[in-house]
């Protein structure tokens, strides 16, 4: 985990990550959220509703915002106060994606970050965030 | 005109087209003016006036007419 101070980041700052939705991260949400959807959980049903395969929930993908922020930018100081998230296209199982935040803006009055954010396999847009984090030291 | 500036503001932080500001409106007279509201409000207002503020500064301000002469004040210098 990381350890940034508010006056360690600058603006222009960034960090990525990869990850994998797999199966069971899906089955885990399911359990988690009670979203029973058949979007996410038919593969026939999605195919029938001109979808390649089950759907991967927003909001797993999205968990990992809450990752960049509270683990890596600025890691361990961060407070979530804010997030606006566009999705822009359907992410299905094992598509590898990739995680991207830029700090955009500081604000020293109350340490606050804007961060610019967005989720993407290799040739497409999965969704775009814009996070307002507190900095606690 | 500040005032005006500053009622352009809240309805665009707090999503309210029905906001009409008083030097009198307090947190009290607006739903969800709680701490992150502020920091919101704040943030905004800097950005449209050009202006900064202190974190001890800000915690003082009681209504909207606190924040109108502090504007003042500071668009002035």
């Amino acid at each position: 985990m990381e350890y940034f101070t508010y006056d360690d980041i600058s603006v222009g700052q960034s960090f990525s990550f990869e990850k994998t939705i797999t199966e069971e991260k899906m089955n885990l949400f399911l359990q988690l959220s009670g979203d029973n959807n058949p979007l996410h959980c038919s593969k026939e049903y999605a195919i029938q509703n001109n979808f390649n395969s089950r759907v991967v929930y927003g909001m797993l993908t999205s968990s990992f915002y809450s990752t960049l922020v509270g683990v890596y930018l600025p890691g361990e100081n961060c407070i979530l106060q804010e997030i606006d998230i566009k999705f822009h296209n359907p992410l299905y199982i094992n598509e590898k994606i990739k995680i991207f935040g830029e700090v955009v803006k500081k604000d020293d009055t109350f340490k606050r970050l804007e961060i610019k954010a967005s989720i993407r396999t290799e040739d497409k847009l999965i969704s775009k965030a814009k996070i307002k984090v507190g900095v606690r030291k | 005109m500040i005032l005006k500036k500053l009622n352009e503001i809240f309805i665009d932080v707090f999503d309210d087209e029905d906001i009409l500001l008083t030097m009198e409106t307090t947190a009290e007279d607006i739903d969800d003016w709680d701490s992150l509201a502020q920091i919101n409000l704040i943030i905004a207002i800097k950005d449209e006036f050009n202006i900064d503020f202190e974190f001890e500064e800000v915690a003082t301000y009681k209504n909207v007419g606190d924040m109108v002469n502090a504007i003042k004040e500071k668009t002035q210098n």
